[in-house]
């Protein structure tokens, strides 16, 4: 408890919360868990209605669905594409690339399922002049090669999972804090999903790999936590949560800090670029709750239970 | 203070990525020449690709717009202009009667390559039609593909096989820079090229019965006429002299033997016309004289039209339907049936916005990550400490692109940005436990907080592994760039930024 003094005196903030904190964690950790395992149902439940009325987890972009994505450099007209595109491709879609410090609209990108043959012409005619390589990127990709790529980057969103469940045993060796650990990923999955999928975002390729990257990603707060909680003995078990906690939330804080400027401050970015970072956005918010609400109830719990001290 | 090993080896590996990525390339002066006409005068002087040119004629190249002014300078209308094109590789002597066909870019500013998305450029996927290839067929595959492209005339093209998680082979074709417009028909078509007189065959394309097609010179292949008909669109002919093997001459001979003669007004000419077929579909019918009749005959002219909407436009899609028919009467047509099943093409523009603003979003991050632990830490020493050693993965991942030639696509830096994060981390790690006062040693500390740091690194590695396979490698890149940064954590940084921090608190 010298130790917390001396500490208490550099860092005056921390001293008050840490006194609450200490003070009611034993009571209401238990509690707390149920904050995050609400998020979750709500974010499965959701998941789950998308899923009975899309057929899909995602909404799938043309790199996952076939079809074409045409790229228009500049500034351009989105109403009068929409009204004129409508008609003969219902499942049309459009994204306005725009640089938010300068206002600069640097582009916009239309999806269809249709071909580049039969989506080029129709937008050359309406913008009235010709799509090249200097004013616009079109891609394309078949129907049946996304298909395949769809369920290969799901497989491997699986495998990643596994091999990192794997490490994770490797690890602590011990079930319960592994299971918590693997549990709070799992969770920090859910909820970015939940949240794209609300808000009728396209998830592209990279986007699955974001996914990916989360499983990793979010995992070392989770390591970090255990690993103190179980592996040392020094101060309460409380203790050493709040010290994992003041490590953690600050790692927590430098990885959104790496990732959010692309979203407020330099927003020009490549579309694969931008939802590789939205989601791992997401994803770090949702290891917020889930590390220091969700893996430090349980991991306390099984304190508790174990006697650990 | 003392610098232990540890460090060193640290300073050594930047010392060594920064000879990899070469930055002072910047300074480079000259332009580089990424392509030359096969058979072209520059060719046969010598020029070729990778070559760099630092002046024509005396005057100094040290750039696209340089090398432009001094060509547009020339006039190349008289017979045999002189050209001395000083290259690093020592000096050309030209006399030529056009523009050299050799095609220049401006020299790279380092090492670094950035991917398509970025850079600009076309991909496109191939598979085989209803086939499944082996590898050993998908390497012959390539072999065509790569030579048709070579002698179509695109620079800057890679091709390589590659497979994904289900087993399927493809091609990835890859082009830098500009994207040729009938790349789709350049690669899909499978340009089985036949010559019949009624049902024989008499010549196909490829090397078997063509010895030689004429190209790049007007006096016998070029644009003929274009000519505007009553809807107002341009007709454009073309026409190129083909050179046939001895025994496809022999065989015209033995076919037209037999044939009878139609006289008309125009002239005499044999009873079967001689009908070119493009993948089974006519393209061209010649009128044979008579004169040609059982005649051994090599020498072959073979015309098409195209049409556009305006002269200039008929123009330009005329030669190149003469380049493409060119191109495939040369190669040959390829072993299978091809089918693109993903194609972009990437317009460069937007790309270097795109680059400049990642650059810049880079540089931001830096910037906030200091404030963030400064705010926390209140320890300039430390706070510089991390942020010097954020910095050296960052450009120790760079230094490895840079040295395998890894094309830097947008999910690649994307993922070096989110790793510097998770570096980021793991330093905080380290600080916590060395500044935290227990009673145990600095040792175990240190040890403690490598067992987190190993947790979390091979969590990542595992995770980000299976995009190796996915989706035909497409996603290589994003998995590539995060698992060489934290190794490059694990191995060099975090070693010797434990050290630096033991050095501050002590």
């Amino acid at each position: 408890m010298e130790n917390e003094n001396q500490e208490a005196k550099k860092e005056i903030p921390d001293v008050k919360e840490k006194k609450k904190f200490s003070f009611n964690y034993d009571k209401y950790y238990k509690l707390l868990l149920l904050i995050p395992i609400f998020l979750l149902l709500l974010s499965l439940t959701y998941i789950g209605i998308f899923y009975s009325k899309n057929g899909d987890f995602i909404n799938k972009d043309v790199s996952l669905s076939g079809g074409t994505s045409i790229t228009i450099n500049g500034e351009i007209n989105q109403e009068q594409l929409e009204v004129a595109l409508k008609p003969k491709f219902p499942d049309v879609s459009f994204t306005k690339l725009t640089d938010i410090v300068s206002k600069k609209e640097l582009a916009l990108i239309v999806e269809s399922s249709a071909s580049v043959e039969e989506l080029q012409p129709e937008i050359e005619s309406i913008l009235g002049y010709k799509l090249n390589e200097k004013n616009s990127s079109i891609e394309f990709t078949g129907a049946s090669l996304s298909k395949d790529f769809y369920r290969q980057l799901i497989m491997a969103l699986f495998i990643s999972f596994i091999l990192m469940s794997i490490v994770i045993f490797i690890l602590f060796r011990t079930f319960i804090p592994s299971i918590a650990v693997i549990f709070a990923v799992f969770a920090d999955i859910v909820f970015p999903l939940a949240v794209i999928d609300y808000f009728g975002i396209k998830v592209s390729a990279a986007g699955i790999a974001a996914f990916l990257m989360l499983i990793g990603y979010s995992v070392d707060t989770d390591i970090l936590l255990t690993s103190r909680v179980l592996k040392t003995r020094e101060g309460s078990v409380n203790n050493r949560i709040f010290r994992a906690f003041k490590t953690g939330i600050l790692m927590n804080l430098t990885a959104l800090a790496a990732i959010l400027p692309a979203f407020f401050i330099v927003t020009g970015l490549p579309d694969s670029f931008r939802q590789i970072f939205l989601i791992l956005a997401l994803g770090l918010f949702a290891d917020i709750l889930n590390t220091w609400l969700t893996n430090a109830s349980i991991i306390k719990w099984y304190c508790v239970k174990k006697g650990i001290q | 203070m003392k610098i232990g090993f540890r460090i060193w080896i640290l300073i050594i590996v930047l010392v060594l990525a920064l000879l990899a990525i070469a930055p002072w390339k910047t300074f480079d002066k000259g332009v580089v020449i990424k392509s030359v006409e096969v058979n072209s005068s520059a060719f046969n002087e010598g020029l070729r690709q990778g070559q760099i040119i630092s002046s024509i004629d005396g005057q100094k190249v040290d750039n696209l717009e340089d090398f432009s002014k001094v060509i547009n300078s020339k006039n190349f209308s008289d017979a045999h202009t002189k050209l001395i094109i000083n290259t690093n590789k020592g000096e050309f002597i030209l006399f030529t009667n056009k523009t050299p066909e050799i095609n220049v870019a401006g020299p790279p500013k380092s090492n670094l390559k950035t991917g398509l998305d970025l850079s600009g450029g076309s991909r496109a996927l191939v598979k085989a039609k209803d086939k499944d290839l082996s590898s050993s067929e998908i390497n012959d595959l390539i072999s065509v593909v790569s030579n048709r492209l070579n002698v179509y005339g695109i620079a800057d093209v890679q091709i390589s096989p590659v497979s994904d998680l289900s087993g399927n082979n493809f091609i990835m074709i890859e082009i830098a820079g500009t994207t040729p417009s009938d790349l789709k028909d350049l690669i899909s078509q499978q340009g089985k090229f036949e010559a019949k007189i009624k049902n024989d065959t008499v010549f196909i394309g490829g090397e078997k019965d063509i010895a030689s097609v004429c190209r790049n010179d007007a006096s016998c292949a070029a644009i003929e006429s274009c000519n505007p008909d009553n809807t107002g669109m341009y007709f454009c002919t073309f026409r190129f002299s083909v050179y046939l093997s001895e025994e496809a001459a022999k065989k015209h001979a033995d076919i037209t033997k037999n044939l009878g003669v139609n006289v008309t007004p125009q002239g005499n000419y044999l009873s079967e016309k001689l009908d070119l077929y493009l993948d089974d579909n006519l393209v061209d019918t010649l009128l044979i004289s008579e004169g040609l009749k059982g005649v051994v005959t090599t020498q072959i002219s073979i015309s098409g039209s195209d049409s556009g909407s305006t002269s200039d436009e008929a123009y330009k899609i005329a030669s190149e339907s003469m380049n493409k028919l060119q191109t495939i009467l040369i190669t040959g047509s390829l072993p299978y049936q091809l089918e693109i099943v993903k194609l972009d093409t990437i317009s460069p523009n937007l790309g270097k916005e795109f680059t400049r603003n990642i650059v810049l979003l880079g540089l931001i991050v830096f910037i906030i990550i200091s404030i963030v632990l400064f705010v926390r830490y209140r320890k300039i020493k430390i706070t510089l400490s991390v942020i010097l050693t954020m910095f050296s993965e960052a450009f120790i991942t760079l230094g490895v692109a840079a040295l395998i030639s890894w094309n830097l696509d947008a999910p690649s830096i994307a993922g070096l940005i989110a790793g510097m994060g998770t570096g980021v981390n793991d330093q905080i790690v380290i600080i916590d436990e060395s500044i935290s006062d227990t009673k145990v040693s600095l040792k175990e500390r240190i040890k403690r907080a490598l067992f987190i740091i190993l947790g979390a690194f091979f969590t990542i590695i595992a995770a980000m592994l299976p995009l190796f396979w996915a989706g035909a490698g497409m996603l290589k890149g994003f998995a590539l760039t995060t698992i060489i940064g934290v190794t490059a954590g694990i191995l060099i940084t975090r070693p010797a930024f434990a050290e630096i921090i033991k050095r501050i608190e002590e």
